[in-house]
């Protein structure tokens, strides 16, 4: 008989193991939001625990109300300073954490243990929030296991290895339950609206000045990834379309919202924008199918290759040819989008006049170099943007990440003319003013172009694959111009990794990505390896959403239904086969059953082995001596094994000649197998 | 029966439906399934990350919240399985007299390992008896010590097993008729002042006349203590006393309210055993004859607890 190790002697309070146990799960739970809380929180869990400890030993008196007051109130204003008000998703976490580490000074009994664990659970799940990465998942997986094994030890198992056993047990015996449930049971929107997480804007924003995009290349976070039902685009093919920006004022390009739009025409906002599941602009039969896994943003852009045709849920289709989500993702979603390649092929409701708008009198050079370019043509819009692709294909333009700085008024006439060196944004920037300085409608396209595609067939798109590109209106279409494509055709072709790969602020602000790792041939398998594992998880369960379940479940009924008219359809012969089969399992189980029952009542044999290692050490059986005499000739001598080897001989004896019944004899047997282990457990290692 | 009212049948009903026997291993049908305020909680907790999950769009959360409801299913079926099958027997040990502690010895046993079991005995406001151990290596051995109150003959109330492994969501309990009938003897009181007056001056117990062993009632003054303290055996002093008369223990020689006088009786034939004289025993309705030695105290106390204690029968 042992005392229950959760309690100390007066059977209320908790022992100093268990509190040990306690805190430890505290940590761990901590450990998974400390990445994104205040690293000052696991001060205040050492603080508390350490109380406790001094506490136990009798060199502190028990926390009263008004230090556990104090210690809220330090908590909370600690969370004040850092967040600003206490009311921000952060700081409600903070609260929460808190509340869990500062608990464990007024936790005594073993209902408190218990109320420690179930916020523990809370915690936990707040911890979601932040991220839901396979890393996360499986650190708040070995915590969940401390937190029951820690209740199992306050239900009065013994701690230690039994108790993680039972943990585990329940864990892996639950687990086809939860997973069922998981996916069957319905996912409904939101009930109410909750703080939400601060979501950091990723990769583009609604306005570009030459310069905004070199900053993105510096980073390696991932803008979203895609998997292609059917077809995949080429590389040149890729370009992915999120925004068009029609406005420029001389220095940037901005982008007008279509509500913006419609108001400064003075025309309705439906023909800029319809909420719909399928393009109301344009109804070509896609191309290409694209399953989007976007990260989550605060702007609602939703990313399509070329122009969107439908999706599979409802979106905001624009008029310019670009799609918009209902609202901001706050964590990652899936999205199927059907597009086609190129640009729309409708006109843009704001007008040509509108793509033609440009500052007056500025930039003089490029004006006459337009002028001069456009006579060439002979005024064929094609012939001039050949002319102009050309030209910025020739030897003094070069392409960049960290062009000289342009400023002053005539920032195209000093780029063409002067400094000569720049990316994407230069480029395309430039050209747009130019094509609108002949009349040519033209806008600039921001998006990504590029990505990089895995073994197993998805893309990821990271911030560094953003990109900028034209678009002009000829011959009653918009048609994609890439000027980048005419300087770098590289950059294009390999993507942005392969073509920046070596300068020097290509990655700047990430130094410790394992993009860096790329050469190293293991390295980058197994960074390739992480990614798709990592990317299958977010697909296939965090992305579990209503429309996956709906598809999963009929596909299911529908293999059901198809195996019951199967069944339907069986033969005499077949219907044999499978009661014979069926047949064979249940012997067989049977075939094992009785094996098991022969080697638990093979003790004759058990205890000849046990003979033998006996003998190795020593302490062989004496000719004549039967094995229960041997074993209880040694007893007196065998230490922590006497009592055991006692119990067997006896046990033997009694197996042998006493009268028992079945029932009995066998856990006899069972109990007589178990204690010729544990003999050689007890039996003293040096003598 | 048939005057039973339904309330009284419904308990008899619930009685025999509850209790498991004694010796037996505990079937599917004898183990109840009590929730605890922790169970309660739990229930609570699901909800609050499956709103989680919900409110938020986070299928981890989701994915947590069924897990804790699939293992507190699972914790059900494991902490049944726990006591299913149990053995349960129970034996009183020594004899008790009213007013100490009946010890009880609870022997619990199965084939596997059983964790944090617990019995518990509750015969009434105070009477309460607990301990807790786990089955390891086929058996169990518990020890009760339980308050008694009267005298006479007491069948123990059911044994209730019980477990709250693994979790503390539920209780799993039996409740076990150990069939244990305790005999409790009077407790010793004062003897009658005339009894011990009609000793008489000399026959106090003076010289020391050896050692026996220790037997339940002897006062502490006469126990030796260094043959404790050095052997381990508990004695109790011996003082010759001259020879005696035949002695009689009479009912009817005592004063007071029927338990009364049992106990006065009781403290007599105590005092007689350990002088070893002769005694014999007269009650309404028994007679033993008088002789001595340990079969006479224990013929002699069986009978005194026995003895039917009616209030109307306290004239004779």
């Amino acid at each position: 008989m042992s005392a229950p190790s959760a309690l100390l002697a007066d059977g209320r309070s908790l022992s100093a193991r268990l509190l040990v146990q306690l805190f430890i799960g505290q940590c761990l739970v901590l450990a998974l939001h400390l990445p994104f809380m205040p690293p000052w929180l696991l001060g205040v869990a050492l603080a508390a625990a350490g109380w406790r400890f001094l506490q136990l030993r009798r060199r502190l008196p028990r926390a009263g109300v008004v230090l556990r007051l104090t210690a809220v109130v330090g908590v909370l204003g600690g969370l004040w300073l850092q967040y600003g008000g206490l009311m921000g998703m952060q700081a409600l976490m903070g609260v929460l954490l808190g509340i869990y580490l500062l608990k464990l000074l007024e936790t005594h009994d073993r209902r408190d243990g218990r109320v420690v664990v179930i916020i523990g659970f809370v915690t936990l799940t707040a911890a979601f929030l932040h991220d839901q990465s396979l890393l996360m998942s499986g650190a708040a997986l070995l915590a969940a296991a401390w937190l029951l094994q820690s209740l199992v030890v306050l239900a009065g198992g013994r701690a230690g290895r039994d108790a993680w056993r039972e943990a585990l047990w329940l864990l892996a015996l639950s687990a086809p339950l939860m997973v069922l449930l998981f996916v069957v049971v319905p996912r409904i929107g939101p009930l109410w609206t909750l703080p939400q997480a601060d979501q950091a804007a990723t990769g583009l924003s609604d306005e570009i000045a030459p310069g905004d995009i070199a900053q993105l290349s510096r980073s390696d976070a991932r803008a979203f990834r895609a998997r292609f039902d059917g077809a995949e685009p080429s590389p040149a093919e890729r370009y992915w379309r999120v925004y068009t920006l029609s406005q420029f004022d001389g220095e940037r390009w901005t982008r007008l919202r279509p509500e913006q739009h419609a108001a400064s025409a003075n025309q309705p906002v439906s023909r800029f924008v319809q909420e719909a599941d399928r393009s109301p602009f344009d109804d070509r039969t896609p191309r290409y199918v694209a399953e989007l896994l976007l990260e989550p943003d605060s702007r609602p852009w939703r990313p399509s290759l070329g122009t969107p045709l439908a999706s599979d849920a409802r979106q905001r289709y624009l008029a310019d040819g670009t799609l918009e989500g209902l609202v901001p993702l706050s964590s990652r979603g899936l999205l199927q989008v059907a597009s086609s390649a190129a640009a729309p092929s409708y006109p843009d409701p704001a007008g040509p006049a509108w793509h033609r708008l440009l500052p007056q009198d500025a930039n003089p050079r490029s004006r006459d170099l337009a002028e001069r370019l456009w006579h060439e043509a002979e005024g064929d819009p094609r012939r001039y943007l050949t002319a102009l692709m050309a030209r910025f294909g020739e030897a003094p333009f070069r392409y960049t990440l960290s062009p000289p700085t342009l400023s002053g008024r005539d920032r195209i006439d000093d780029f063409l003319f002067d400094t000569r060196a720049g990316y994407c944004t230069h480029y395309a920037s430039a050209a747009a003013v130019m094509a609108r300085m002949v009349g040519i409608p033209a806008r600039v396209v921001v998006g990504f172009q590029g990505g990089e595609r895995h073994p197993d067939g998805h893309f990821t798109l990271r911030d560094y694959d953003a990109h900028a590109w034209i678009e002009v209106w000829l011959e009653g279409a918009w048609e994609r111009l890439d000027p980048t494509a005419a300087i770098a055709p590289e950059r294009i072709e390999q993507g942005a990794e392969a073509f920046l790969g070596g300068s020097d602020d290509f990655l700047a602000d990430a130094p410790f990505s394992p993009l860096r790792l790329r050469e190293l041939g293991w390295a980058n398998r197994l960074r390739l390896g992480v990614e798709r594992a990592e990317y299958r998880w977010q697909r296939g369960v965090i992305g579990y959403q209503r429309e996956r379940r709906e598809a999963l479940l009929a596909g299911v009924t529908e293999r059901l239904a198809t195996l019951w008219s199967r069944l339907g359809q069986l033969t005499l012969g077949d219907a044999l086969r499978l009661v014979a089969a069926a047949a064979g399992l249940l012997l067989l189980g049977w075939l094992g059953r009785t094996w098991r029952v022969r080697r638990a009542g093979g003790e004759g044999h058990q205890v000849r082995r046990l003979q033998t290692w006996l003998e190795r050490r020593g302490h062989g059986p004496l000719g004549g001596e039967s094995p229960a005499a041997h074993l209880r000739r040694l007893a007196p001598s065998a230490g922590p094994a006497q009592g055991v080897l006692e119990g067997v001989a006896k046990d033997l004896e009694r197996l042998l000649y006493a009268p028992l019944s079945e029932a009995e004899r066998r856990l006899r047997r069972r109990r007589l197998v178990r204690q010729l282990t544990e003999i050689k457990r007890r039996w003293p290692r040096r003598r | 029966m048939a005057d039973l009212s339904p309330m009284q049948r419904l308990r008899d009903w619930w009685q025999r439906r509850r209790l498991s026997a004694a010796g037996q291993p505990l079937g599917a049908q004898r183990l109840f399934l009590l929730p605890t305020r922790f169970g309660v909680i739990w229930a609570v907790l699901i909800p609050v990350l499956l709103l989680f999950g919900i409110n938020y769009q986070n299928n981890l959360a989701y994915g947590l919240a069924f897990w804790l409801f699939a293992v507190a299913l699972v914790s059900l079926w494991r902490g049944w399985r726990n006591l299913y099958g149990v053995r349960l027997t129970a034996s009183a040990s020594g004899e008790v007299f009213a007013g100490d502690m009946a010890r009880l010895n609870v022997r619990l046993s199965a084939a596997r390992r059983r964790h944090a079991l617990r019995v518990v005995l509750v015969a009434g406001p105070g009477q309460v008896a607990a301990a807790e151990g786990e089955i390891d290596g086929g058996e169990l051995l518990l020890p009760l010590a339980i308050p008694t109150l009267h005298r006479g003959l007491w069948r123990l109330p059911a044994l209730r097993l019980e477990s709250a492994w693994p979790l503390g969501l539920v209780r799993l309990v039996a409740w076990v008729d150990s069939g244990v009938e305790l005999l409790i003897y009077p407790a010793p009181g004062e003897p009658e002042e005339g009894a011990a007056r009609r000793r008489g001056p000399g026959l106090a117990p003076q010289d020391f006349a050896g050692l026996r062993r220790f037997e339940p009632g002897d006062g502490p003054a006469r126990l030796a203590w260094k043959q404790w303290s050095r052997t381990g055996v508990l004695s109790t002093k011996v003082f010759s006393l001259p020879p005696r008369r035949q002695r009689w223990l009479d009912y009817a020689a005592c004063s007071g309210a029927p338990e009364v006088r049992l106990s006065q009786l009781c403290a007599q034939l105590l005092d007689y055993h350990r002088a070893g004289d002769l005694y014999g025993l007269r009650l309404p309705g028994v007679e033993l004859a008088p002789a001595s030695g340990p079969a006479q105290r224990r013929r002699a106390l069986r009978a005194l607890a026995r003895w039917p204690a009616t209030t109307g029968g306290s004239d004779l």
